[in-house]
C-alpha cells in the first residue's frame, strides 16, 4: 500500500477519439462538417442516439436521447444510421498508430486505447510523451483526415490517463503527475471520476465525500471497511494517487447478442424467429474464439404499463448442459425451451453463453460420433459464410430476420 | 432522417493509381443519365468484404452532394451506392 502520489515519470497514454462515430461520418461526408449530426442504430424517429457529434451537444443534445426528441431541441439535427465497417477501419488505423510506438497496446473499446510506454525501448521511451502525443493527433489527420479529433492523456497509471484525456475535450492534450494530481481533482465533480456514478457516488456521499479531493484524502481503512466494504476501497486508494491497479486482463465469460423488437406486440412465432438469429450470431462468436460453451442464457424485457419508454418486467431463464456445445442449433434449441416461460408480449430479447471454455477433444463422450457430425456440419456452414460472406448458409427460420444487421461493437473488441 | 438516396448504380469513373498513403485516387465520375461529376474531396477511403471479395467505399463530394462509391477489387467495377445532402 502506497500512501503517497506516484511520483515516478508518467509513462501511461491513454487515446481518446471525440464522439467517435460522429466525427468519422463528418469525415467521410464533408456537406456534414460544422452540423449537428446524431448518430442511430435504426432509421426512425424513435430511436435512441448513439452518439453525436460536439454541435449537436452544444445545442443540449444527449446521448440515450430519442431522435424525435432531439430534433425538438435542434431542429436542424441530421440523424444517421450507424455504419460500423467505417468505425472498424478508423479502428484499425488508431490501433496501427498506436502500435508504431509500443508493442504494448491494449484498445480499449472501439474509440479508445491505451499505450504502456514502461516497457517501450529505451529510444521510444526517452521521448517526451507529449510530444508523442502530439504527433499521434497530426497521424490521425494525414491518415485518416482532417476532422478527426482525439484527447490525449497522460499519467503514471490507467485511471489518471484517463481522467486526463476527459479534461479539455475536443481535440486536448493533458499530463497528469504528482505535482498537479491535487489542482487537477480540485477542477472536477466526484462523478467526472470514471466508475464513479450512482451507487458509488451515493456511497462515497454517505461518509461525506462529496469532491475528488475529499475521496483522495479518505484513509485507505475508511474507503476498505465503510465505503466499498472490499478490496475494491484499496484500489481507489492506489488509483487515485497514480498506482496501477488496473493493469490486468479478463479471460471471456459470455458472449451473446440482444435485439429490442420491430414491432410492437410482436407475434410469438416471429419472436422465436429473431431468438433464432440472435442465437446464429452468438455461437458465431463463441466460435469466432475457437470455444465451445456449457450454458445458456436468455432475458427479455416486456412492456411497461403505459406500452412506452425503458419501464417494463424484466425476464430471465438460465440452462447449464451436460456436455459443451458450440452450434447454432444446440444454442437455439436450448434457447427456445427456455423462452416458453417467457412473458406473451415482449420488445427486447436476448441470448448469451456461458461457462465458456476451449474444447476438450481428450475425453470420449457418449454421443462422440453425434458430436462430431455436429462439429463438420458447424464448421462446413462458418466457412462457407466466411468466404462467400456472413449469413450466406443460415436456417431457414431467420430468412425473415434480415434486418437485424450488425451494429456498433461496445466494450469488448475482440470481435473487431 | 436524413436526406438520403441508396442507389446501385454502374458508374464510370476516372480515377489515378499513384504512391503515398491513399494510392487509388477518383477524379471524376460519369452517371448512367451522363452527368459527369468532379469529385473535389474524398472523405474517407475505407475496406470492407462481401464473403472474401474485397471492397472499397469511397466517401467523396463534389461540393453540391456527397456520394459513395463502391470499387468492387474482384470485379474491378465501380457503383455508386448513395448520393446525400444535395443543395
Amino acid at each position: 500500500m502506497n500512501p503517497h502520489p506516484n511520483a515516478a515519470r508518467p509513462t501511461v497514454m491513454h487515446i481518446d477519439l471525440n464522439s467517435c462515430f460522429a466525427t468519422v461520418e463528418q469525415q467521410a461526408r464533408p456537406r456534414l462538417r460544422n452540423r449537428p449530426v446524431a448518430i442511430v442504430n435504426r432509421r426512425t424517429e424513435h430511436t435512441m442516439i448513439v452518439t453525436c457529434s460536439y454541435e449537436a451537444k452544444a445545442m443540449g443534445v444527449k446521448l440515450g436521447m430519442s431522435l424525435k426528441d432531439a430534433k425538438k431541441l435542434c431542429p436542424d439535427l441530421v440523424g444517421l444510421e450507424s455504419d460500423p465497417p467505417k468505425y472498424k477501419y478508423v479502428y484499425h488505423k488508431l490501433m496501427a498508430i498506436m502500435q508504431d510506438y509500443s508493442a504494448h497496446v491494449r484498445m480499449k473499446s472501439i474509440d479508445e486505447g491505451v499505450i504502456d510506454f514502461g516497457e517501450s525501448t529505451a529510444a521510444m521511451a526517452g521521448r517526451d510523451l507529449a510530444d508523442i502525443g502530439y504527433e499521434i493527433k497530426q497521424r490521425l489527420w494525414d491518415e485518416v483526415g482532417c476532422a478527426m479529433n482525439c484527447n490525449v492523456g497522460i499519467a503514471t497509471n490507467r485511471f489518471l490517463a484517463k481522467t486526463a484525456a476527459s479534461l479539455h475535450k475536443p481535440n486536448g492534450l493533458d499530463v497528469i503527475t504528482a505535482d498537479n494530481l491535487r489542482d487537477t481533482f480540485r477542477t472536477m465533480e466526484l462523478t467526472d471520476l470514471t466508475g464513479i456514478a450512482g451507487r458509488f457516488e451515493k456511497r462515497l456521499n454517505a461518509v461525506g465525500i462529496f469532491t475528488p479531493l475529499q475521496f483522495l484524502d479518505a484513509t485507505p481503512e475508511v474507503l476498505h471497511k465503510v465505503v466499498f466494504k472490499s478490496i475494491v476501497g484499496l484500489d481507489w486508494h492506489q488509483r487515485l494517487r497514480g498506482w496501477e491497479v488496473d493493469k490486468r486482463d479478463f479471460p471471456i465469460r459470455t458472449a451473446g447478442r440482444q435485439y429490442v423488437l420491430d414491432a410492437y406486440k410482436m407475434p410469438r412465432h416471429e419472436v422465436l424467429r429473431r431468438l433464432h438469429h440472435l442465437c446464429e450470431e452468438t455461437g458465431s462468436k463463441v466460435r469466432s474464439q475457437g470455444l465451445v460453451a456449457r450454458g445458456v442464457s436468455v432475458h427479455a424485457r416486456s412492456y411497461s404499463d403505459t406500452g412506452r419508454g425503458w419501464g417494463g418486467t424484466y425476464w430471465h431463464a438460465r440452462h447449464m448442459a451436460a456436455v459443451p456445445f458450440f452450434s447454432n442449433q444446440a444454442i437455439y434449441e436450448q434457447a427456445r425451451k427456455l423462452f416458453e416461460a417467457a412473458p406473451v408480449f415482449v420488445k427486447e430479447i436476448g441470448v448469451s453463453c456461458y461457462e465458456l471454455s476451449e474444447p476438450d477433444d481428450s475425453q470420449l463422450h457418449l454421443f462422440g460420433d453425434e458430436l462430431a457430425r455436429d462439429r463438420a456440419v458447424t464448421t462446413a456452414i462458418d466457412e462457407i459464410n466466411a468466404r462467400y460472406g456472413k449469413r450466406v448458409v443460415h436456417s431457414a427460420d431467420t430468412l425473415v430476420t434480415k434486418m437485424m444487421r450488425e451494429k456498433i461493437p461496445f466494450g469488448s473488441t475482440r470481435y473487431m | 432522417m436524413n436526406d438520403e438516396t441508396f442507389l446501385d448504380e454502374r458508374v464510370d469513373v476516372v480515377a489515378t493509381f499513384g504512391t503515398g498513403l491513399n494510392p487509388c485516387v477518383p477524379v471524376k465520375f460519369r452517371r448512367a443519365s451522363g452527368r459527369v461529376i468532379e469529385i473535389t474531396e474524398i472523405g474517407l477511403r475505407h475496406p470492407t468484404t462481401a464473403g472474401k471479395r474485397m471492397l472499397h467505399m469511397f466517401d467523396v463530394t463534389d461540393g453540391g452532394a456527397d456520394y459513395r462509391l463502391e470499387f468492387d477489387a474482384e470485379r474491378l467495377t465501380w457503383t455508386l451506392t448513395l448520393e446525400a445532402d444535395r443543395s
